[in-house]
C-alpha cells in the first residue's frame, strides 16, 4: 500500500479543507459532504455543499457527532444515486454503517466518496453541549497530537478496534506520522482514480504508519475484551438485564439516534405493539402485576436480535440516552459476540454478505459452542 | 372427477415406488401400488442418515411416505404381490395376491395394545433380527399403513390354536382370524417395476467370520446400530461385550466385483455409505478410529468426492487400500484382519469391530417372477435394460425403476422413477385436469367478524397418549377456556366416526375453530382440515396441539408434568385459535406449453416426453446442429450404434408437430413464475428476438470437455483428450507411423483443487476406447494411468476385460501425477516419453508413448451462470446446477416449475442422461397436466407501510417467491411461489412481514397465554 505525504502546516483540519477545495476546484468532485458548525456555535450539522465560503467554515472533522454520518448519507441517497460525485468526509464509525446499509438498499455508495482519517474519537454530546469551546479545544489538542485521550471522549471511542483505514475511498493516516506529516491514501478503485484526477501522486512508503496503527489496534483489542467482558458480567440472565434497563423511560430516542435501526417505523413504535387495556388488565392479573411503560427489556432485546449484527458501536446509542444508561457498551458486548459468531464484522467489507444471506455449515457447530459457553457462564455466574 | 386415463401398477413401494405412484397420481392416473411387506418405505426407512448432506433417512423419507398413504389417487395394497400379467400394452389386465393379514385395517386404529399383550416374541425383520417383535406388529414405528399384521408363523392361535390375547385386548374390535387371501384383477395401461434389490448375505463368504464372529456386522445391520430409532438407540456397541468399539474396519465390496461368486459388477453405493458410517460413526463416538479397506474409491456422484475428501481430512478416517483375506477372533472379541497392500506386502491390523459393506444383489424372486411376467433379467438377475432404453424392460408396456434393473443409490432410483412415469405416459391416455376437487364440498361459512367459538377435541390414540396423560382432565380444562364451546375427549379423533362427531359438534356448537390436541399436524392436519372444510369451515380455521410427542412420549415417565404440558399446549393453541382467520388458496393457471433449453441429448428426450404427451415445446440449442456431446460418441458396450440413435432422436424431434426448434438460440431474458413463464429468444432461423409463453421450463445446458493445459496438452499431435481420442478410433486417422504404447491418464482436471469432483464417465468412456483400441489395434499395449477406477453398476465387466487383455494399470495420487516429454522438443508430432511412479513396483517407470490420451474433466457450460441468475435458480460451487433436495428432488429446483436434466445437472452417461431427461419431463408433466394450480394458503405477506426495501427477505428466500419492487422499494410476495416457510418472516428486521395463519399477533397470544414469572410490564 502506497499514499501520498501531506504538509501538515495549519493544522490537520486545514488539510482536509485544502484538500477538499482543489477536489471541487478541479472538477474531480461535484459536491462535498461535511459537518460545519452550526451558526450558534454549539453544534455540528450535515452540509451538502460545493461552495467554498462554506466550505471555509466547515469542520471538517468534527469533534462530536450529533448525527451519525451514515444517516445523513442515507438522506441524500435513500432514493438512489444520483448523478453527482460528492466527497463526504467521515469517522471511519461512519463509514462502517454506512457500508453496512448499503447492504441493506437504505444508501447508494456508487457516486460518493467516503473520506475517512485516523480518528481519536468524538466527544460525548452532551460534554460538547455543555462547554462547546473547550471542547473543541481538548478534541484540537487530540487530534494534533494524534492520540486518544480517554476522559474526553466517548466510552465507546476508548475500546474502539476500528479508528483507522476502513472500507472508506481515501484515507488520512495520521497516527504513528510526525507532527508535521500525513498519508492521504487511496483505498478503493473511486479513490485512487480521484487522487489521480486531482494529479496527486501516491509513492510514499506506508508501513511505518501501518506498523503504528497496528500496535495500537493490539492494545484497544485487549482492552475492548476486557472492559465489555465486565459490561456482560453483569447483563447475565433476566435480572441483569431488567438491572441494566431498569431506568429507561421508554423514549427510543437510542433507536432514532441509531443509524442502523433503518426501518420505517419500529415495532414498538407500531399500533401492533399496543395491547387493549382489558388484555392488560388479564395479564396483571395473571402475573401479579405489570409494569409502565411496557415493552422495556423487550425492546431493547428486540431491537439488540434485530441489529446487533450489523452494529458498528459508534456510540450514538449513549450519546442519546436521557437517563446515562450506557446502551453502546451493553450494545457492543452483544455486537462482538454475534458478529464473532458468524465471522463477520460489520461495515468491515462492502462484499462481505450479511451472515443471514449465506449459510456455511460450520456455523451451526459455532452457534453451538457459543450457546455452551453461554451456559456454562450462566451457571458460574450462579 | 372422474379421469378418463388409464391406471397403472406400480410393484414395489420403496423410494422408487413411491415416487412413480406420487408423480402418476399427480398427473390425474388412478394408481396401485403393489408392496411385498406390511408397510410402504423400502430400504430408506431402515438407514440412518444419508449421503452426502447426512439428511436422516426417515425424516426425508416420511413426508413423502404420508403423501402417499393420503393421495385420493393411489390405492396401496400391501402384504400383495404380481402374480401374472395378460393383455396388451395399453390394456393389461395385472393379477395380484393380498395375503390376509388378520387385521382389520378399517378398523385397526394402531393403538399398539396387542403388540404389548402379545406372548410371542420374534427376530424382527427390519431391525436385521438386532431386536424382537411380537407376533402382531408394526413393522416399523412410522409404517404405512400404520395398522397391525399378524406373523401367522408366529402366532400361538395360528401355530397352536390358543392365546387369541390380541383379540381380546383389541379395543376396536379389528382383529380376524378368519382372514383369507384375496386376488384382485386389475386392469392397468401400464406396469411399472420397483422391486428393488437384497442385501447380500455374507454367512459363510471367505474368511470374514461373519455369524461365527460377534463383532463381525454387515453394513444394514451397522445402519440400524447408528439409528437413533434403532435397537441400540445410536449408541453404538459391539456384540461382544457391549463396549463402544475404539476402531471400525470397513471392508469394501463384500459381494461386489467378485467374478468368483458371479457378481463382476460394482453395487454402486456402497463406497458412500461406507463413508458415511465412517462420518456418523466418528460423529457418534469422538475417539473412534475408522478405517477403510477397499479397491478404489468409488465416490463418482455429484459432490461425492468432496464427501470423501471430508472424510479422510475432517475426520481422519483411514483409508488403506488392499484385500482383506481373512479375520480371526482374538480372545476378548477383538479382530484381526489379515491384508495384503498394494505391493504385495502382508500385513495385519486389530480391530474392535467390523463392518462387511455388502454389496446390493438382485431380489431372489426375480427368476421366477420374470418367467412369470415374461420379461427377461441380464446375467446377473436384474432386469433387463439396454443404454437408449434405461427404463424399459423387455417387455412392452412393463418399465423398471429403481435398483431392479442395476445397483443405484437414492436419487438414481428417484430419477428412474420418475423417468419410468414419463415413459409409461404414451399408454396412459392423460387428460389436462381441473382444480382438485375442492370447491365440490360444501359452500364456505363467512366467519369473518364473528367471535370465535372453539370446539376442543382431546385424542386418547388408544393408551398412545391417554396412557400417560390424563386426557379428560384436559378436555375438562379446555372447557374452562374463555371460547371453547365445546370439548371432548376422543378415542381416536382420526377414526371415521370421531371425524363425523367433530362435523356434528360443529354444526350444534356453531363452531367456528376446532382444535385436535393428538399427534403432529405433518401427518394428520390435512385430514382434520378436510373434515372442518367437509361442514362448511374454512380449513385453516383447525389447529393442532400435538400432545403426543411432545407431552405423552417426551414425559413418558412424568404423567403428571405430560398432563399439565398437555394442558399449557391446548390453552396456547385456544389462544392461537383465537386469532385465526380464514386463508385462501388462490388458483394459478398453468400455461400447457414448455422451453427445453438445450438441444443435447437430454433436452431432445425431455421435449420429446413433453410432445408426445401433447405439449408444445420451445426447445432452444445454441449451436447450429442438434445433438450436443453426443455428437462425438461412437462407441458402446452395447451393439447399439450410438450415432444410429442419435440420428433416430434428431428425426423424431425434426418431425415432431409440437416441437419448435430455436437453432442457434439464445435466451435474452426469463420473466415470471410456474405456469406463467414469458422468455425472449433470439436467433432461431430468422434473428429477430421473439417472445414466447410456457408454464415450465426445463434446463438441459449440458456440460463440455475441460480444455486442460496439463501434460504439454496441445504441443504434440500425439497428445489427444479423451473425445478426440474416440474420433481417431471412429475414423482411423492415427498419428503416422506405429501405435505401439498408448498411456491414458485419467482424472485431468478432476478431484484436484478448483474441480473438486469425479467427472464420472471419463474412467468407463476410457475403458471402452481402451476396448476399441485393441480391435483396431492389437498389437497396441495400453498403459492406463488412474487414481481410482470407478467402472460403477455393470460397467465393472467391461474394466475386467480390458485388464484381461494384459493393459498395465499405473495408479498414481496427486503428488505422483505421470510427468509427460516430449522426445524430440521441436517436432510437432513428437514421440512422447511418460514417467510414472508404480506402486506396485514402487518404482518409476518410463514409457516412451506413441499417443497419450487424456481423459479431461467436465466442466459446466460458461452461460449457467448467466442462466441461473435468470431464473434466479442456484449453482453449486462447481458451477453445476443444484437441484432442491440432493436426494429425493433431484430434477426438480426449489422454485416451482423448473427442473434440471443430463450433465447440467452433474457429469453422467447417456443411459443416466436420458433417464434424468424423461425425469424432468414427469416431473414437469405434473404441472402441465393440470389447468391450473392452487398456491399455498399459509404464505408470507407484506405490510408495505413498514417495509424498508432492504431486500434481506429477496436473498434469504429459496423460492424466489419475494422481491423488491424498485418503484415502490417495498418488498412483493409472488403467492404462487410461496412455500409458506416463513424464513423472509425470520429475517425481516422491520417486522414487514408476517406469515399467515403464523402471524406475530397468533403467535405472541399463543405464548402470552403462559403464566409467566413476571420481571417487566406490557408484552414482556
Amino acid at each position: 500500500m502506497q499514499g501520498a505525504s501531506l504538509k501538515v502546516v495549519d493544522g490537520i483540519k486545514s488539510v482536509v479543507r485544502d484538500f477538499l477545495r482543489k477536489a471541487l476546484e478541479s472538477e474531480a468532485a461535484d459536491a462535498v459532504l461535511v459537518p460545519v458548525r452550526t451558526p450558534a456555535k454549539d453544534s455540528y450539522a450535515w452540509i451538502l455543499t460545493n461552495d467554498q465560503a462554506v466550505l471555509d467554515e466547515a469542520g471538517p472533522l468534527a469533534p462530536t457527532m450529533p448525527v451519525q454520518g451514515a444517516k445523513a448519507l442515507k438522506s441524500l441517497t435513500r432514493k438512489g444515486q444520483g448523478t453527482a460525485r460528492v466527497i463526504a468526509v467521515m469517522r471511519p464509525c461512519e463509514v462502517r454503517a454506512a457500508v453496512e446499509l448499503s447492504k441493506l438498499n437504505q444508501v447508494h455508495l456508487d457516486n460518493i466518496i467516503l473520506l475517512s482519517y485516523d480518528c481519536t474519537g468524538a466527544v460525548p454530546l452532551q460534554d460538547y453541549v455543555g462547554d462547546p469551546a473547550g471542547s473543541e479545544e481538548r478534541f484540537d489538542s487530540m487530534l494534533e497530537a494524534r492520540k486518544t485521550e480517554e476522559s474526553a471522549v466517548k466510552p465507546v471511542c476508548g475500546i474502539c478496534v476500528d479508528f483507522s483505514l476502513v472500507d472508506s475511498d481515501i484515507h488520512l493516516g495520521l497516527i504513528g506520522l510526525a507532527g508535521e506529516s500525513a498519508l492521504l491514501i487511496p483505498n478503493s478503485e473511486k479513490g485512487a482514480a480521484l487522487l489521480e484526477a486531482m494529479g496527486i501522486a501516491c509513492e510514499e512508503d506506508t508501513s511505518g504508519w501501518m506498523q503504528a496503527v497496528s500496535g495500537l489496534k493490539a492494545e484497544r483489542e485487549d482492552k475492548r475484551s476486557k472492559a465489555l467482558a465486565e459490561t456482560g458480567a453483569s447483563l447475565q440472565g433476566f435480572d441483569g438485564l431488567h438491572a441494566a434497563f431498569a431506568d429507561c423511560v421508554g423514549c427510543h430516542n437510542c433507536q432514532s439516534a441509531c443509524p442502523i435501526c433503518y426501518c420505517r417505523q419500529c415495532y414498538f413504535d407500531s399500533e401492533v405493539a399496543r395491547r387493549d387495556p382489558a388484555a392488560l388488565l388479564d395479564t396483571a392479573i395473571a402475573r401479579g402485576g405489570i409494569a409502565f411503560p411496557g415493552d422495556r427489556v423487550m425492546f431493547h432485546t428486540g431491537r439488540m436480535a434485530h441489529m446487533s449484527l450489523s452494529c458498528v458501536s459508534c456510540g450514538q446509542c449513549s450519546d442519546a440516552c436521557p437517563v446515562s444508561i450506557p446502551v453502546a457498551d451493553i450494545f457492543s458486548y452483544m455486537a462482538d459476540l454475534t458478529q464473532a459468531t458468524f465471522e463477520y464484522a460489520a461495515g468491515r467489507d462492502d462484499g462481505e454478505p450479511l451472515p443471514l444471506r449465506q449459510y456455511r455449515e460450520d456455523e451451526v457447530e459455532k452457534v453451538h459452542e457459543i450457546v455452551k459457553g453461554a451456559e456454562e457462564e450462566e451457571v458460574a455466574h450462579e | 372427477m372422474g379421469s378418463k386415463s388409464k391406471s397403472v401398477v406400480v410393484v414395489g413401494a420403496g423410494i422408487a415406488g413411491i415416487q412413480a405412484s406420487l408423480d402418476l397420481a399427480e398427473l390425474g392416473v388412478e394408481v396401485h401400488l403393489i408392496e411385498d411387506t406390511p408397510t410402504i418405505g423400502g430400504r430408506m426407512p431402515q438407514l440412518d442418515k444419508t449421503f452426502p448432506t447426512n439428511d436422516c433417512s426417515m425424516c426425508i423419507l416420511a413426508p413423502k411416505m404420508s403423501e402417499c398413504a393420503r393421495h385420493a389417487r393411489i390405492t396401496i395394497h400391501i402384504n400383495s404381490s404380481l402374480d401374472a400379467i395378460s393383455g396388451e400394452p395399453g390394456d393389461f389386465r395385472c393379477t395380484i395376491t393380498e395375503r390376509a393379514k388378520y387385521v382389520d385395517p378399517v378398523k385397526c386404529v394402531a393403538c399398539g395394545l396387542c403388540e404389548e399383550k402379545c406372548p410371542v416374541k420374534v427376530d424382527d425383520v427390519f431391525d436385521t433380527g438386532l431386536r424382537k417383535r411380537k407376533a402382531i406388529s408394526r413393522y416399523f414405528l412410522q409404517s404405512i399403513p400404520a395398522e397391525y399384521t399378524i406373523d401367522k408363523d408366529n402366532c400361538l392361535f395360528f401355530t397352536r390354536g390358543v392365546c387369541k390375547m390380541c383379540e381380546k385386548v383389541c379395543p376396536a374390535d379389528a382383529i380376524n382370524y378368519e382372514d383369507q387371501d384375496r386376488q384382485l384383477e386389475l386392469s392397468a395401461g401400464a406396469i411399472i417395476l420397483a422391486t428393488g434389490i437384497d442385501p447380500f448375505n455374507p454367512i459363510g463368504f471367505g474368511n470374514f467370520g461373519y455369524h461365527r464372529f460377534a463383532n463381525v456386522v454387515t453394513s444394514l445391520e451397522f445402519e440400524r446400530i447408528l439409528s437413533a430409532s434403532g435397537p441400540l438407540g445410536g449408541h453404538v456397541v459391539r456384540a461382544s461385550d457391549s463396549k463402544e468399539p475404539k476402531s471400525i474396519a470397513f471392508i469394501q465390496c463384500v459381494g461386489s466385483r467378485d467374478e468368483s461368486i458371479g457378481k463382476n459388477y460394482c453395487s454402486s453405493a456402497c463406497c458412500m455409505f461406507t463413508i458415511k458410517q465412517a462420518i456418523i460413526a466418528k460423529e457418534h463416538m469422538k475417539d473412534l478410529e475408522p478405517t477403510v479397506f477397499y479397491m478404489d474409491i468409488r465416490a463418482f456422484g455429484k459432490d461425492f468426492d468432496k464427501y470423501y475428501e471430508k472424510a479422510e481430512k475432517k475426520y481422519g478416517v483411514v483409508f488403506t487400500r488392499s484385500k482383506v483375506a481373512d479375520i480371526d477372533e482374538l480372545p476378548g472379541g477383538n479382530l484381526r484382519l489379515r491384508y495384503t497392500e498394494e505391493n504385495g506386502d502382508i500385513k495385519y491390523g486389530e480391530f474392535d469391530m467390523v463392518i462387511l459393506a455388502i454389496g446390493l444383489e438382485a431380489r431372489e424372486g426375480n427368476r421366477v417372477l420374470s418367467e412369470e411376467l415374461d420379461i427377461k433379467l441380464n446375467e446377473f438377475d436384474f432386469y433387463r435394460s439396454d443404454a437408449f432404453g434405461p427404463l424399459e424392460s423387455t417387455r412392452e408396456g412393463v418399465f423398471v425403476c429403481g435398483a431392479a434393473n442395476g445397483p443405484k443409490d437414492i436419487p438414481e432410483s428417484v430419477v428412474s422413477a420418475s423417468g419410468a412415469v414419463a415413459s409409461a405416459a404414451k399408454y396412459l391416455k392423460l387428460e389436462r385436469q381441473d382444480i382438485a376437487s375442492e370447491d365440490e364440498g360444501a359452500a364456505e361459512l363467512d366467519v369473518t367478524g364473528d367471535r370465535p367459538r372453539v370446539g376442543v377435541f382431546v385424542c386418547h390414540c388408544g393408551i398412545n397418549i391417554a396412557g400417560v396423560v390424563d386426557v379428560k382432565n384436559v378436555a375438562e380444562y379446555a372447557a374452562t377456556l374463555s371460547n371453547v364451546e365445546h370439548s371432548e375427549d376422543v378415542m381416536y379423533a382420526c377414526s371415521t366416526d370421531c371425524l363425523e362427531t367433530i362435523k356434528k359438534r360443529i354444526e350444534e356448537h356453531g363452531l367456528n375453530r376446532v382444535i385436535v390436541a393428538a399427534c403432529t399436524p405433518r401427518t394428520h392436519e390435512p385430514l382434520f382440515r378436510e373434515t372442518i372444510a367437509e361442514a362448511g369451515l374454512n380449513p385453516y380455521l383447525c389447529e393442532m396441539a400435538n400432545i403426543r410427542d411432545q407431552c405423552s412420549w417426551a414425559h413418558m415417565e412424568e404423567p403428571e408434568l405430560a398432563t399439565a404440558k398437555s394442558r399449557d399446549l391446548v390453552e396456547m393453541t385456544v389462544a392461537k385459535a383465537r386469532q385465526l382467520s380464514s386463508l385462501e388458496r388462490l388458483p394459478i393457471d398453468i400455461d400447457p406449453r414448455a422451453l427445453v433449453i438445450g438441444g443435447g441429448l437430454s433436452g431432445m428426450t425431455a421435449a420429446l416426453s413433453l410432445a408426445e404427451a401433447g405439449h408444445e415445446v420451445f426447445l432452444v440449442e445454441k449451436e447450429k446442429d442438434l445433438g450436443g456431446n453426443m455428437r462425438d460418441i461412437f462407441f458402446n458396450f452395447d451393439k447399439a450404434d450410438p450415432q444410429a440413435f442419435l440420428a433416430e432422436t434428431i428425426a423424431r424431434v425434426e418431425e415432431n408437430e409440437n416441437i419448435r426448434v430455436f437453432m442457434a438460440g439464445r435466451i435474452d431474458g426469463i420473466t415470471g413464475y410456474v405456469g406463467n413463464f414469458e422468455t425472449t429468444i433470439s436467433g432461431g432461423g430468422n434473428g429477430d428476438a421473439e417472445k414466447v409463453k410456457h408454464g415450465v421450463v426445463i434446463v438441459a445446458t449440458g456440460g463440455e470437455e475441460h480444455k486442460t493445459e496439463e501434460y504439454l496438452y496441445g504441443r504434440s499431435s500425439r497428445i489427444v483428450s479423451l473425445v478426440e481420442f474416440e474420433k481417431m478410433l471412429k475414423t482411423g486417422n492415427f498419428p503416422a507411423g506405429r501405435i505401439r504404447n498408448v498411456v491414458i491418464v485419467q482424472c485431468v482436471g478432476s478431484r484436484e483443487e478448483g474441480r473438486m469432483y469425479c467427472s464420472r464417465v471419463c474412467c468407463t468412456k476410457a475403458v471402452k476406447n481402451a476396448l476399441e483400441l485393441k480391435k483396431a489395434k492389437p498389437g497396441a499395449d495400453v498403459y492406463f494411468a488412474y487414481r481410482d477406477i470407478r467402472t460403477y453398476g455393470f460397467r465393472e465387466k467391461y474394466y475386467t476385460e480390458l485388464r484381461d487383455t494384459g493393459a498395465v494399470f499405473l495408479r498414481y495420487t496427486p503428488e505422483t501425477k505421470p510427468v509427460v516429454n516430449m522426445v524430440d522438443e521441436t517436432n510437432p508430432d513428437s514421440r512422447l516419453k511418460v514417467t510414472a511412479f508404480d506402486p506396485i513396483l514402487e518404482k518409476e517407470v518410463e514409457i516412451t508413448a506413441d499417443l497419450l490420451v487424456l481423459s479431461a474433466a467436465i466442466d459446466p457450460p460458461e452461460g449457467n451462470v448467466r442462466l441461473a441468475k435468470m431464473l434466479k435458480v442456484p449453482l453449486n460451487s462447481d458451477g453445476m446446477f443444484l437441484e432442491a433436495h440432493v436426494k429425493l428432488r433431484p430434477v426438480d429446483f426449489a422454485t416451482d416449475g423448473i427442473f434440471v436434466c443430463g450433465l447440467a445437472h452433474s457429469p453422467k452417461d447417456m443411459d443416466e442422461s436420458l433417464a434424468q431427461a424423461k425425469a424432468a419431463a414427469s416431473r414437469a408433466l405434473t404441472f402441465l397436466n393440470k389447468k391450473a394450480i392452487l398456491a399455498e394458503g399459509t404464505i408470507a405477506r407484506v405490510r408495505e407501510d413498514r417495509c424498508s426495501g432492504c431486500a434481506y427477505c429477496e436473498s434469504i428466500c429459496a423460492y424466489a417467491a419475494i422481491e423488491v419492487d424498485p418503484e415502490k422499494e417495498v418488498a412483493v410476495v409472488n403467492e404462487a411461489l410461496c412455500k409458506g416457510c416463513g424464513a423472509c418472516v425470520a429475517s425481516c428486521r422491520c417486522g414487514a412481514l408476517d406469515l399467515l395463519g403464523f402471524s406475530n399477533e397468533q403467535l405472541f397470544s399463543a405464548f402470552d397465554s403462559l403464566e409467566m414469572v413476571i420481571t417487566d410490564g406490557g408484552a414482556d
